[in-house]
Order: structure tokens, then C-alpha cells, then sequence
């Protein structure tokens, strides 16, 4: 179970801002917590599990696609934020994402 | 009653440029689009050319296709999708004012070229990138159409048998508007190696303008292209009613399958007579008003002699009246895209009066005695025209074209 700094926030937050501005050709600017990731930035479901492999690799993360995907059903991303707020869980939890709940 | 089928938007994207305008002019001068192979080492191979699309392509795709949606796709399908587009601009059909559930899309796709030249990345996109259906689906997602989107194979028929499907939609009252058509790019090494262990493709390398020579006595096979052809069909009525342009009018069509080789066609051309017959008849044309065929021509032996057989069965004496040509000559055989590539030049012959050539036909073969349009273009008011696509597996269609009048 990782440790959630201030600074994993930051890189967190940087890179998802990067990958939605590069992918859905917009302004950085215009991005924030608030924004929807299909009405507004015209995106897909499957950036999402781009934006995994990416942190898989760059955190070395051991998780199963499938306990992301139980977690994503009951706690769906439609924003920017909830996306953010998810893979922090994802990055602190990993395998145990589930057991959050418990 | 049945409905009549008109052409009302079309886009060209090949060897010989990445409009409309840019491929007529072209094709009338009798350039070739055939040069040494630049997109890959093929120094090791028999074959070294072929008729490629400019890299330029990818500039002007850009202009058509977001970011995110083109890495999703291979070159082949950004090209099916970029000239997808630039046809429907073409139609001026503003599909937020037309009842989308009777709008379609079928495609002519042999593959989507997702070879090992395409250099994929994200293996997300891998599906994305291989499955067939992705060029009519990427379309119809474009336009949000919700009438059925489709891919056909029929090999070197393809886009010709997309054409006949849409017509048969139209005509029968289940669309008023479908996008027909396809797009190919087999110009990678596996596939050159494998045509060529096969006998298929020219070896002529140099000059490789020169390689395709089709009807010529010194054919020695075809020379591989690549590009797309994307037509809106359209109801006539439809058209009308939006005062639409119209390039030309779609009268009919045959299919038919060979039962015979996987390869060859069957003997002395029988298939290919049995499928011109079959078209006449569906077009309910009779055969002294075809004033011109876009010859299937793709420069191998079998081929264009069986074809000119074919001709010669169907039409009797009236075949010397005929001209005939292989726009292959200059495009190269652009598989799965040949069909509707071919169906519109055949467009833009009735529309303008003028017939692109047969090139580098400097050595006649006696036994294929037609009026093959040698070399220059020949200006000729027409009314009436066939396409001719003949694919592996025995796979034939023959288009008939009409002048709007």
C-alpha cells in the first residue's frame, strides 16, 4: 500500500491533464476537476485504461484489470476529478482496491 | 416502385493525387502513378514498384480526422475516412437535415493494412486497427447514420459489390442516401512476396512507369496500388428535392460468382461474359448504347485475354465499336478500392465527355484486337457505361453507368 504524497498528487493531476489535452486536442487551460471527459472533451472509455497502463508502468503497480473494472462499476468517472480521484486509489491500493469498501 | 439511384458526391485518393480534380487530370494526361517503392526496403524483392499514395495524405487527413480517433485507425482507414468525408462535402448533404435512420454505409475492405509497416504503439488500438468492419463503422460513427453499416469481401470486386449492395438499398426503397465505396494498401513486403510466388505481379521494374501494360502483348502482370474511392448514392428524388448535383446515374449492376479457381478466372472468359450479360439485363439498357468499358485490366495474361473474350462474346461485332480501357495502366490494381476507384472514373467519363487511356499499350498483342484507347485520351460524348471488377475466388460485378441527362 503506497503512500499518497502531495507531490504523486501533482504528477497525477499533470499527467492526466497532459494525456486529455494531447488525445482530445485542447487547451490545458480549459481543463479542470469539473470537466466531463464525453460531453466535454469529446473522449472515450478507453483513454481510461490507456491512463492505467500508463501509471502500471510508471508506479510498477501490481493490478488486475478486472478489480479496476468491479471498482469502476460502482464508482463510475465521468469527470476529470473522479478520474484523478480513482487512479490516487489505484496507485495507493492496487490489488486491495477492493477491500476499501469493506 | 423502384427508385432511381444517382451519384451525387465523390472523392478520389490515390497514386495520382489526393482530389477528385487532381486524379481526372491526371488520368486524361495518361500519367502513371508507378515508381519505385519508397514506403519500405524492397530492394530484396522481385517486385520493386508500385502506385503509392503521396505522404502528403497524412497532412490532409488531418484536416478530416481528429487526433484521437486517426491513432485509432491504420493509414489505409484514415484514407477510406478522409475521402469519406471529402465525398459527402462533395454531395452537399447536411446529414442534420436528412432522417439519418435511412442513411448507410458499406465499404469494399480486403484488410485494413494493419501489416507489420504500420507501427502500432498502443496496443489498445490493436482491435481497432485489424478489424474489417472499422472503415463503414468509423463512417457511419462520423454522421452518426443509423441505417446498417457494413463491409464486404469480395477481394479485387470489393468496393464494386459495395456499390451494387447501396444501389439495391436505394432502389428498393430501404435508404435514400448510402456511402459506398472502399479503400486498399497491400504495398507492404509480406504481401509483395506472396504475390509475387504467385506470378502475379509485373517484374518490369525499370522504368516502373512502364510496369503496367495491360491489354499489351509484353504484359507480364499487374503492378499493386493503393487509395480510396468513396460515392454517395442517393435517390433521385432525394436529390432532386435538395437540388443536389448530379455526376451520374447508377442503372444497374450483376454479380456473380465463378465456381471455378481459387486464382484464375474461368476459361476463355465465361464468367466475365455471363456477368457483362447479367448487367446489361438488370440495367434494361440494350447493348448497342454502351459507349465505353472501364475494363477490369489488370495487365496479366488470364485476364486481359479472357476479358477481351468476354467483351467479344457479349457484344459480337459491335465490341470493335467499343473503346475499352485499364485504368490500372496508370493507378495500379488497388485491390479491394479498384472497384469503386474505377466505377468513378467511369462517373467522370459520362460526366465529361472524355475517356482516359490505356497506357504504355505500345506493343499490341494480335489476339486482343479492341479499341483499347491507346495511350492518349479520346474525347466522346457517352450515355451509357460498364465497369468491370473481377476478383480472386471467382468474385465478378459488372456497374452499369448512365449519363445524367
Amino acid at each position: 500500500m503506497a503512500i499518497i504524497t502531495e507531490s504523486i498528487k501533482n504528477e497525477v493531476k499533470e499527467i492526466v491533464y497532459s494525456f486529455f489535452a494531447e488525445e482530445c486536442e485542447v487547451d490545458i487551460a480549459q481543463i479542470n476537476e469539473n470537466t466531463s471527459i464525453i460531453n466535454d472533451l469529446d473522449g472515450d472509455s478507453l483513454m481510461f485504461l490507456e491512463l492505467i497502463e500508463i501509471f502500471k508502468k510508471k508506479f510498477k503497480l501490481d493490478i488486475e484489470l478486472k478489480i479496476i473494472g468491479k471498482y469502476a462499476v460502482k464508482h463510475p468517472v465521468s469527470t476529470i476529478g473522479q478520474l484523478i480521484e480513482m487512479q490516487l486509489l489505484i496507485i495507493e491500493h492496487e490489488n486491495r482496491l477492493l477491500e476499501i469498501e469493506q | 416502385m423502384p427508385k432511381e439511384v444517382v451519384i451525387t458526391g465523390m472523392s478520389l485518393i490515390s497514386s495520382l493525387g489526393l482530389s477528385l480534380e487532381e486524379n481526372w487530370n491526371n488520368l486524361v494526361a495518361g500519367k502513371s502513378g508507378v515508381k519505385n517503392i519508397t514506403m519500405f526496403d524492397a530492394s530484396s524483392l522481385t517486385t520493386r514498384v508500385a502506385a503509392e499514395v503521396s505522404p502528403a495524405f497524412e497532412e490532409l487527413s488531418r484536416n478530416y480526422i481528429k487526433k484521437r480517433a486517426g491513432s485509432q485507425m491504420t493509414r489505409v482507414t484514415r484514407m477510406c475516412v478522409t475521402a469519406a468525408k471529402i465525398a459527402v462535402q462533395n454531395s452537399g448533404i447536411d446529414f442534420s437535415q436528412v432522417d439519418r435512420t435511412r442513411c448507410s454505409v458499406i465499404m469494399g475492405v480486403v484488410n485494413t493494412g494493419n501489416s507489420s509497416a504500420e507501427k502500432d504503439t498502443t496496443p489498445q488500438n490493436t482491435v481497432f486497427k485489424t478489424m474489417t468492419n472499422s472503415m463503414p463503422a468509423w463512417i457511419s460513427l462520423e454522421y452518426q447514420l443509423m441505417g446498417p453499416n457494413y463491409a464486404v469481401n469480395t477481394a479485387c470486386a470489393s468496393s464494386a459489390y459495395a456499390i451494387a449492395f447501396g444501389y439495391e438499398m436505394i432502389k428498393n426503397g430501404q435508404a435514400d442516401i448510402v456511402i459506398v465505396g472502399g479503400a486498399d494498401s497491400i504495398i507492404n513486403f509480406e504481401e509483395i512476396q506472396g504475390f509475387n510466388a504467385l506470378y502475379a505481379l509485373s517484374i518490369a521494374n525499370d522504368p516502373p512507369e512502364q510496369a503496367s501494360k495491360p491489354f499489351s502483348k509484353d504484359r507480364d502482370g499487374f503492378v499493386i496500388g493503393e487509395g480510396a474511392g468513396i460515392l454517395v448514392l442517393e435517390s433521385k428524388d432525394h436529390a432532386i428535392a435538395r437540388n443536389a448535383f448530379i455526376h451520374a446515374q447508377v442503372a444497374g449492376y450483376a454479380l456473380t460468382s465463378e465456381g471455378y479457381n481459387i486464382m484464375a478466372p474461368m476459361k476463355d472468359g465465361e464468367g466475365m461474359a455471363k456477368t457483362i450479360e447479367q448487367a446489361i439485363k438488370n440495367a434494361g439498357i440494350s447493348k448497342d448504347e454502351v459507349g465505353y468499358i472501364n475494363a477490369h485490366g489488370t495487365s496479366t495474361e488470364l485476364n486481359d485475354r479472357y476479358e477481351t473474350m468476354a467483351i467479344k462474346k457479349v457484344f459480337g461485332e459491335i465490341a470493335y465499336q467499343i473503346p475499352v480501357s485499364s485504368s490500372k495502366s496508370m493507378l495500379g490494381h488497388t485491390i479491394g478500392a479498384a472497384g469503386a476507384i474505377e466505377a468513378i472514373i467511369t462517373a467522370m467519363s459520362l460526366r465529361s465527355g472524355v475517356l482516359p487511356p490505356t497506357i504504355n499499350y505500345n506493343n499490341p498483342d494480335p489476339d486482343l484486337d479492341l479499341d483499347f484507347i491507346p495511350n492518349t485520351s479520346r474525347v466522346k460524348d457517352i450515355r451509357v457505361a460498364l465497369s468491370n471488377s473481377f476478383g480472386f475466388g471467382g468474385h465478378n460485378a459488372t456497374l452499369v453507368l448512365k449519363k445524367h441527362l
